[in-house]
């Protein structure tokens, strides 16, 4: 009969499980959203940066956007930015909104500006998610690399080892020399 | 007053040179067994264990205070010849003819040694014969039922070449076992289906009185940190996957850590400044190394018990082994010495718990040495040996 008895000092079953549970963990996704995040913003500065842009521009990119966007509404063209006397001149555009009418229409433009605001938001967040889906395919891409490597190192292995074995399989082939 | 013990051990192949394996061990036990008995070896005259070509003069002669007895190998071993019956073997329908003409292609075919044995083995004059290695012609024409009780150390591999059935009446024929793990011991069993005999002993070393392992650094221009790997580098030894495995490790993490190889290279070598490759050295700079290593790489797949992973424990440092092995897994487990992987990500992780957890090295070191020294330190290993020899006499007194 045979007993085995595990080490009491270190749980080597437990090490191992943790390790495979770590493993798992990083399987979930080549690397988790926030590792690929954080390397696709390192590469976003990295190239920012080299062109010397200004460097408070990144930060208020990620953060603040009416810094590089604009916002636009139907009142946006009417409204001033002269405080009280401001509030008077905006009433009297208001008052002469008709009659300005009677010389142009405003309104394709608004549209078309209030459009084009929400097309620069789209569009950054677009680069944005596809600066992401670029980070992880590249580093799927080293990790075949790697994989395809290991492979031809294999199968170099092989090779030379079948050549070996047919040379040997030539030479106890060969007649044996008579004298 | 007992009359001293007379033992006759035999073994495929028996000599200084040989500096690993079965044939190691054997001379091990033998010597261990000297002080305590009149001991004898009885073997071939064969060094290489590829044809079994004649190397040492046939006859008497007495090596470490063992005498040892010497007969000549009658017929090498036809390589090609030797795959093709191994081939036919594979074949779920061959005969046990199949398996006849295979065990006479193995090896050693020595007739003078098996008549000698037998002739041994009949009168009853020593009080054990104690073979070493199953597979070998040597142990399977040689162990027979006879008055003199039988000892085996099977030194089994996971490879199921035990299952053949000229094993069988082999391993029924044995009186008392001398296993290597509880792993072989259950992986016999369930290809006998029943219990066999004997105990788990295995085999202990010769431990060094000190270390040097500033020396052994400064001698081969070794710094930094590195895994060591010790034993034939080769295919069968699972090499090339550790040397893939390591290079991606150190390629993806940014590791310092080296990789330093000792034994002789049967293959190419990664040309890379990380791997040092020092061949073939002698015991001392072996204990030397394992001293400064920070892990022992065991990446085979097939071991019976491996000696160096015993090594390693003494040496309080922890293995990194190969999972598909379960003496290996077993070894680790009842140790606590020792991690394991089954793939490159098992590799990465269990080398980087290890480079970056002292505390855990240290502590893994600690529990292994522990286990060295309650399982295999030689005192242990010669109350199993006494053991089971007395067992042996008294099984066979009985029947």
């Amino acid at each position: 009969m045979s007993i085995e008895i595990e080490s009491k000092d270190v749980d080597v079953r437990k090490i191992m499980a943790d390790i495979r549970e770590r493993i798992a963990e990083k399987k979930r996704g080549l690397y988790t959203d926030e590792e690929i995040r954080e390397i696709a913003e390192r590469k976003l500065e990295a190239v920012l940066e080299s062109r010397q842009f200004n460097p408070d521009f990144l930060k208020d990119f990620k953060t603040k956007s009416e810094v590089w966007n604009y916002t636009f509404n139907p009142e946006t063209i009417y409204r001033t930015s002269r405080g009280g006397v401001g509030g008077l001149l905006g009433s009297i555009r208001n008052l002469l909104k008709p009659i300005q009418k009677l010389f142009w229409n405003p309104t394709p433009m608004i549209a078309a500006l209030s459009r084009q605001s929400d097309l620069n938001q789209y569009t950054v967040q677009m680069l944005h998610n596809l600066t992401l889906e670029l980070t992880r395919m590249n580093l799927e891409v080293q990790e075949l690399r790697a994989r395809l490597q290991q492979t031809d190192a294999s199968l170099e292995e092989l090779r030379k080892r079948e050549r070996a074995l047919e040379s040997l399989a030539v030479l106890k082939d060969q007649p044996k020399a008579t004298s | 007053m007992t009359s001293k013990l007379k033992l006759a051990f035999v073994v495929q192949r028996y000599g200084v040179e040989i500096a690993g394996g079965a044939e190691y061990h054997c001379r091990l036990i033998a010597e261990l067994l000297r002080d305590h008995a009149d001991v004898e070896v009885f073997t071939t005259c064969a060094l290489d264990y590829v044809e079994w070509k004649n190397h040492y003069p046939e006859g008497e002669t007495v090596l470490n205070g063992v005498r040892v007895h010497r007969f000549r190998v009658e017929r090498q071993r036809e390589i090609l010849r030797f795959a093709r019956l191994s081939k036919a073997l594979e074949s779920p329908v061959h005969t046990g003819a199949d398996e006849e003409a295979w065990m006479d292609e193995q090896g050693p075919y020595a007739p003078a040694l098996r008549d000698h044995v037998a002739k041994l083995a009949a009168e009853g004059s020593y009080d054990s014969l104690i073979f070493f290695s199953y597979r070998y012609w040597s142990t399977c024409r040689l162990l027979t039922d006879s008055r003199t009780p039988a000892i085996l150390a099977p030194t089994a591999e996971d490879d199921g070449l035990y299952r053949l059935s000229l094993f069988r009446t082999l391993f029924d024929s044995v009186t008392q076992y001398a296993f290597n793990s509880v792993e072989e011991r259950q992986m016999l069993e369930a290809s006998m289906g029943k219990a066999l005999p004997g105990e788990i002993v295995g085999v202990g070393s010769d431990l060094p009185s000190s270390v040097h392992g500033e020396a052994f650094r400064k001698n081969f221009g070794i710094e930094g940190p590195f895994l060591l790997y010790v034993g034939r580098i080769d295919l069968n030894k699972g090499c090339p996957e550790l040397f893939d495995h390591f290079l991606r490790y150190r390629a993806e993490t940014g590791s310092q850590l080296n990789l330093v190889l000792i034994g002789r290279a049967v293959l190419d070598l990664p040309k890379d400044d990380s791997v040092k490759a020092l061949g073939f050295l002698d015991d001392s700079d072996k204990w030397d190394a394992l001293s400064e290593c920070l892990a022992l790489a065991i990446p085979s797949r097939l071991e019976s018990l491996s000696m160096v992973t015993l090594e390693a424990f003494w040496a309080e440092r922890p293995v990194v082994a190969n999972a598909a092995c379960a003496v290996l897994r077993g070894q680790c487990r009842r140790s606590g010495g020792g991690l394991y992987y089954s793939n490159y990500d098992e590799f990465r992780e269990v080398l980087q718990v290890l480079e970056g957890d002292g505390s855990l090295r240290a502590r893994m070191g600690r529990a292994g040495h522990r286990y060295f020294e309650e399982h295999y330190a030689w005192p242990v290993i010669l109350e199993k040996y006494l053991r089971l020899i007395e067992a042996a006499r008294r099984a066979k007194k009985a029947a």
